[in-house]
């Protein structure tokens, strides 16, 4: 059975609410003042259906709420009778036809009106409780629990009237193949609705909920090794919670206390890291909590340590059988926070070509491989560029010197005959082949030297057997090897 | 006597479990193509009798211009252009990533940890110091650990350590055991390890240890129309196991915009 719990105009809904969950995690907040209360199970711990509405009219009083209370054995029976009739109503299952045989029709708005639970101020006009026959204007009502066109137009209730039905038992007892071929899906829903019948299951509402952890330390703790046990304490609990809702952390919050050496002087060392997937693996966070802990480190004593998490629904994995698994992303935000504490902020990711005919010019950005290759044809989101399988010929390949090397370049009538330098394992030699001049040039425009160019390249191979390229800036008349053809 | 004695050593292999590697018949060749790692290079790959051996630690050594970058980074385009993913610990930081991309490497899928790139100022810095934390010892080392989180991570297809740059005394100063540590690392797994060096340095019992000779190719025979057409290599494929063994030439083209 269910309880509808409708209460006056200007009641606050927050505490409308609290009073359902007193009774029942089953609460389905269906309008701004109005509740659904499941009623299963209620009878060993308060008694009786009327005994039920009693305690939930009492504990609303209680807390300055003037509700009504109608008990049925469907949610839209229960609805309908606490919109029409003051004080407690009770039907009893089987019974709700009756009882709604001679309600108005128009009651049947309620099923129209927006549905903002959480926004219990929005402004609206339901029917008044304390007058619920004043006569007013419908609105444009269809069917809420089932999805048709929000902008076709749909008003049955006019349509209704003019066929002469006034109750919801003239409704209910119309035949129900030519309410469908009169009125559509939407009038069989409505004739439904007017019978009591529920569109479908209760789905309960949720409250939103904190996923944050905290811990008091009696003595303030130094360094990182103590810190990964308490963040392990923080951690697991957090995760278990997280598994429990189905839900995944987007975004991790440290949030560190400090304590100075003066015991008195406070401040708060705050690390929030930008997950690159929903993750709930307490190590993976804890991990990577301590990776940037490590980089980022608390210039003093911790004595509070605050663990928190956006939460973001859970990550839904489908492996193939045809392409071998890749890293989890659990595993490669481990890595790539390992590797960027060892190696450096910006020295590990994915490289990306520029738009740019700067010599050596990239860019770096995180590395995402994603999932397995798609067929090109096969329309997915997320199909690839395929580099031409046909081309077997390997391209050669030039190891660039990120910093061209200065070098000694002895020239007779225009071109290279000798290319030294004092680079160890850059010993040069004879120039034994050679092309160019290949002049090249840009960002002039910018008249920035760092990033304007004019030069001449070569290719030249020397005595030594190595391919270098090397190019002589124009302007300075200096030569440099930019890099090894290997 | 001598067919006792060598059963007597035998024996007594067997019961300290070293007789595995030393003493029983190889292990029968069974060619699972899921197992290699192909290069796309149809000749080199007939060589290699399918490809690199994944869960192995195989080796490219030659000079400076021999092709070993440019077969290192035809392995990263064959895997990635499987849908695989890739791994470069560029030791030295010495990719050309425009070579790469033209080489077929779909960037997206190579993970690429680049280590110290020297500019003019650190070079002579480095003559100045002592400190071998702060030359190719300490660039080494940090790749060496870069290499093991990678394979550890595993689900990477081609991994390659690049350090063909490094000079040949501090390879030398590489405790062998380092090799043995990375091959126990990826035994079992679907990760083929490549390492990109002047010389042999792993010697992996596994593995393959490819052995490069190259020259440049040059078109034009004028001053005025000569340029880069590519690189001759040789390849001289060496197997411990002499499961694989052999010599290819491989033709390489230079993708020049020019």
């Amino acid at each position: 059975m269910f309880a509808a719990v409708y209460a006056a105009e200007g009641s606050s809904f927050e505490t409308l609410l609290a009073v359902a969950r007193d009774f029942s995690p089953r609460v389905d907040a269906c309008g701004a003042r109005e509740v659904i209360v499941d009623l299963d199970g209620l009878t060993r711990l308060f008694g009786d259906a009327k005994t039920i509405a009693g305690e939930l009219r009492r504990t609303a009083a209680d807390r300055g709420l003037r509700v009504r209370v109608a008990v049925a054995g469907t949610r839209t029976a229960a609805r309908l009778l606490a919109h029409d009739r003051a004080g407690i109503t009770i039907v009893e299952p089987g019974d709700e036809p009756a009882a709604l045989e001679c309600l108005r029709l128009e009651l049947l708005e309620i099923f129209h009106e927006p549905h903002e639970p959480h926004e219990p101020h929005e402004p609206h006009e339901p029917h008044e409780p304390h007058e619920p026959h004043e006569p007013h204007e419908p609105h444009e009502p269809h069917e809420p629990h089932e999805p048709h066109e929000p902008h076709k137009p749909f008003e049955p209730i006019p349509t209704l009237r003019r066929w002469g039905l006034r109750t919801l038992g003239d409704l209910a007892r119309l035949p129900r193949d030519e309410v469908a071929a009169r009125l559509g899906q939407p009038g069989v829903a409505w004739q439904r609705l007017a019978r009591g019948e529920d569109p479908g299951p209760l789905v309960p509402s949720v409250p939103d909920e904190r996923f944050e952890q905290a811990l008091d330390l009696e003595w303030p703790i130094d360094g990182l090794e103590p810190l990964s046990f308490v963040l392990a304490r923080l951690l697991e609990p957090l995760s278990a919670h997280l598994e429990r809702r189905d839900r995944g952390a987007a975004v991790l919050h440290v949030r560190l206390h400090l304590v100075k050496r003066d015991g008195v002087t406070r401040e708060v060392h705050e690390r929030s890291l930008q997950l690159p997937a929903p993750m709930r693996d307490a190590r993976t966070l804890r991990t990577l909590a301590l990776l940037d802990l490590e980089s980022h480190p608390p210039a003093a004593a911790i004595d509070r340590v605050v663990v928190a998490v956006d939460p973001t629904p859970g990550r839904v994995v489908q492996f193939s059988l045809l392409a071998r698994p890749l890293p989890s992303p659990e595993q490669l935000s481990t890595l790539m926070a390992r590797l960027t504490a060892l190696m450096g902020e910006d020295r590990c990711g994915a490289a990306v070509t520029v738009d740019s005919w700067q010599p050596g010019a990239f860019e770096m950005r995180r590395f995402s491989p994603g999932s397995g290759i798609r067929d090109p044809g096969s329309g997915g989101s997320e199909v690839r560029r395929i580099p031409d399988p046909g081309s077997r010929i390997p391209a050669v390949a030039i190891r660039r010197f990120r910093f061209p090397v200065a070098a000694r370049v002895t020239v007779d009538r225009g071109t290279p005959i000798r290319v030294t330098s004092d680079r160890r394992g850059l010993n040069g030699g004879k120039v034994e082949a050679h092309a160019g001049p290949w002049r090249a040039s840009g960002g002039w425009w910018i008249h920035d030297r760092v990033t304007s160019w004019e030069r001449d390249e070569w290719d030249v191979t020397l005595s030594d057997g190595a391919t270098y390229r090397v190019f002589r800036e124009r302007d300075t008349d200096a030569w440099f090897i930019e890099g090894v053809v290997d | 006597m001598a067919n006792h004695a060598r059963a007597d050593i035998e024996t007594a292999l067997r019961a300290r479990k070293l007789d595995r590697t030393l003493t029983t018949a190889l292990p029968r060749e069974h060619r699972d193509e899921a197992a290699l790692v192909a290069m796309d290079v149809p000749a080199l790959d007939a060589c290699l009798r399918g490809g690199l051996p994944r869960g192995q630690l195989s080796e490219i050594a030659g000079p400076s211009s021999s092709g070993r970058t440019t077969l290192a980074v035809q392995a990263i385009a064959a895997s990635t252009r499987r849908g695989e993913i890739a791994a470069l610990v560029d030791t030295f930081d010495r990719l050309d990533v425009a070579s790469a991309a033209a080489a077929g490497v779909d960037l997206d899928r190579l993970l690429w940890i680049r280590g110290q790139s020297w500019g003019p100022a650190s070079d002579f810095a480095l003559r100045a110091t002592s400190d071998r934390s702060a030359g190719p010892d300490g660039a080494i080392n940090r790749a060496l650990k870069a290499l093991n989180l990678v394979l550890q991570a595993r689900g990477f297809a081609c991994v390659v350590l690049d350090l063909a740059d490094a000079p040949p005394a501090t390879l030398k100063r590489i405790p062998f055991t380092t090799w043995l540590r990375v091959q126990r690392v990826i035994e079992g797994s679907d990760t083929a390890c490549l390492l990109v060096a002047p010389q042999p340095l792993a010697r992996s019992a596994g593995g393959l240890t490819l052995l490069l000779a190259g020259r440049a190719r040059w078109a034009g025979d004028a001053d005025r129309n000569r340029h880069l057409a590519g690189a001759d290599v040789t390849v001289r494929v060496v197997s411990p196991r002499r499961r694989v063994d052999g010599e290819v030439s491989v033709r390489a083209t230079a993708n020049d915009s020019r």
